[in-house]
């Protein structure tokens, strides 16, 4: 099997790497760069979210940081070859949201993705509690909105809220294709609808709070939603005559330039190692324009 | 459930069928009756109105609402709720002006509104399944879940299916030249576990409704990445259903003959600038 060779490959390697790593003289570990970060989030640090390490350890030394949107393989591979063995994702590295495991012991994809992070000595941190709960604003909502260009557009009563010069759901659709390269958004409503008023959710939004959102201004921007609960909704109110729209960009691209502030962030306080943010590949293509531009060499 | 039986001593019913008779009828027909947790359950209306016809579709939005009292059919069959959340939960939403217009919309043309979704899928073979092979012209395996479709590729069966299914906004994961000729099915919600098994089994793709970005798409992203030959093409959750309950409209032709019965089409409520 091609996988299994790769492994066995993988393991020689990520152990000659291991061997060959210089003593590291400023002894930044993992838990050091952890407890620099709460001391800055802004909120007390709680349990009980899924923020924590998911593999690799709290007293690893810090080669560098990658901060990354979602720990797919792909951005796995990209932070060994930036030298970066830090690794903080917004998004789960084995697929669900708290990177559940107990049914993936028998998996391969989940054994070869961990001998990875083992052999290449990573260690990966799921940061998506915290940096939503960043004060004063919410990290991933900072750093969409700098993408955006909309920091003079931030309603004063509403930090999800912009108020845009008059332009069209059309155009507005074009601005964020432009922006974050986005290929796979779905829009619902008129194209031509009069646009000012922008409520963003990025990342996940189910009926609620989206229902009571899309009261509050024209269009409600999105990364994901159940096409049976907020994007049912959706379609409703355009049936129904209302004046609303619905753009859903895909969860990735909707969140994603939040870390690369995340990064802008660590940089503040880890000045030991280089702290980079490694945008990842929006998963989908359309057929109308097919690419294909995952890292398949292993 | 068996039907209780009749008493002698009662008047055969010879009236106009209500919602909850045929419900009934259409249930036990499925074959998948008994099962445990449902959310399948009258949504809205009054399930003793007599019925008119039957309207079948992949949502029951307001449009597809609209068409269904157009055409006089009063009792529509849907696969995913009217009400936008999988159990149509009215916490939150009464009190909202597009609940009421549709709940109101529902009561003055007199409708019921059934959701038949988990019994559908129970049935053997799956009824979306079904629909759907038949729609592309496939024939279903005579064991396993698994579509033995003739050789193509990612790209000229994703058209294909673009064609066939008449939607814009379909999303795909993998190489657009890479060959496939074995499909799995996870239309609708293709939930974590199941479509990672489908994934490890021998299809070459997996064919999919909606699925949760951080679930099932990293993973087979992450299995292309680590050298594995396998696809996932995301329909978005009405074009993956709607051949299943096209085909249900056609089923229930066969055992209803005395009532019109029609498909409502809802397609896809998205658009997308790039096609």
């Amino acid at each position: 099997m091609q996988v299994r060779g790769w492994h066995r490959r993988g393991v020689i390697a990520g152990t000659g790497a291991m061997l060959a790593a210089p003593a590291i003289a400023h002894g930044l570990t993992v838990q050091a760069v952890l407890d620099r970060m709460k001391t800055r989030i802004g909120t007390a640090w709680f349990e009980g979210g899924v923020d924590h390490i998911v593999a690799g350890s709290a007293d690893a030394p810090v080669t560098g940081v990658a901060t990354v949107m979602m720990a797919t393989f792909d951005a796995l591979k990209a932070a060994v070859a930036h030298r970066l063995n830090f690794v903080i994702t917004h998004e789960p590295t084995f697929w669900s949201h708290q990177d559940r495991i107990d049914q993936l012991q028998d998996d391969p994809l989940y054994r070869t993705k961990l001998a990875y992070i083992r052999d290449h000595g990573l260690t990966v941190f799921h940061f998506h509690d915290h940096w939503h709960a960043k004060k004063p604003i919410d990290g991933i909502n900072f750093g969409m909105m700098r993408k955006m260009g909309w920091q003079t557009r931030m309603d004063a009563q509403n930090n999800r809220i912009f108020n845009l010069p008059p332009t069209s759901l059309k155009a507005l659709v074009n601005q964020f294709r432009a922006r974050l390269g986005d290929r796979t958004l779905r829009v619902i409503g008129k194209p031509d609808l009069p646009v000012t008023r922008v409520i963003a959710s990025w990342g996940n939004c189910s009926s609620f709070p989206g229902i009571p959102y899309l009261d509050e201004a024209d269009v409600l921007v999105i990364g994901e939603a159940q096409d049976w609960d907020l994007i049912a909704y959706a379609e409703d109110l355009v049936t129904a005559g209302r004046p609303k729209a619905l753009i859903v960009l895909g969860h990735v691209l909707s969140e994603q330039w939040g870390m690369d502030y995340c990064a802008d962030w660590l940089k503040t306080f880890v000045p030991e190692v280089p702290v980079r943010f490694l945008p990842i590949i929006q998963p989908y293509w359309n057929p109308a324009d097919p690419v294909f531009e995952i890292n398949t060499k292993v | 459930m068996a039907a209780p039986a009749r008493s002698p001593f009662m008047p055969r019913h010879t009236g106009p069928r209500t919602a909850l008779q045929i419900i009934e009828q259409v249930v036990k027909q499925t074959g998948a009756q008994g099962r445990g947790q449902t959310i399948d359950h009258v949504s809205a209306g009054d399930p003793l109105t007599a019925v008119t016809g039957i309207a079948v579709t992949a949502m029951a939005t307001l449009s597809g609402l609209q068409r269904a009292a157009a055409a006089g059919q009063n009792l529509v069959v849907t696969y995913d709720p009217g009400f936008w959340s999988s159990s149509d939960s009215l916490d939150g939403v009464e009190g909202n002006a597009l609940f009421i217009q549709k709940r109101d919309f529902v009561r003055e043309h007199q409708m019921v509104v059934f959701n038949l979704h988990d019994h559908w899928r129970e049935r053997v073979p799956d009824g979306l399944n079904e629909g759907m092979a038949r729609t592309l012209g496939w024939t279903m395996p005579r064991s396993g879940a698994v579509f033995d479709i003739g050789e193509t590729t990612l790209l000229a069966l994703a058209r294909d299916l673009q064609r066939k299914l008449g939607g814009h906004t379909m999303r795909v994961v993998g190489d657009p030249g890479l060959p496939v000729a074995r499909v799995s099915m996870a239309l609708g919600n293709a939930a974590q576990m199941p479509t990672i098994a489908l994934l490890n089994g021998p299809a070459d793709l997996v064919l999919a409704g909606y699925c949760r970005e951080w679930e099932a798409v990293e993973y087979v992203q992450d299995m292309i990445a680590s050298g594995s030959k396998k696809a996932m093409i995301l329909l978005g959750e009405v074009l993956s259903v709607e051949p299943g309950m096209r085909f249900c409209a056609d089923w229930l032709k066969t055992f209803i003959t005395d009532l019109p019965i029609g498909h409502v089409p809802v397609g896809e409520g998205y658009w997308s600038p790039s096609a």
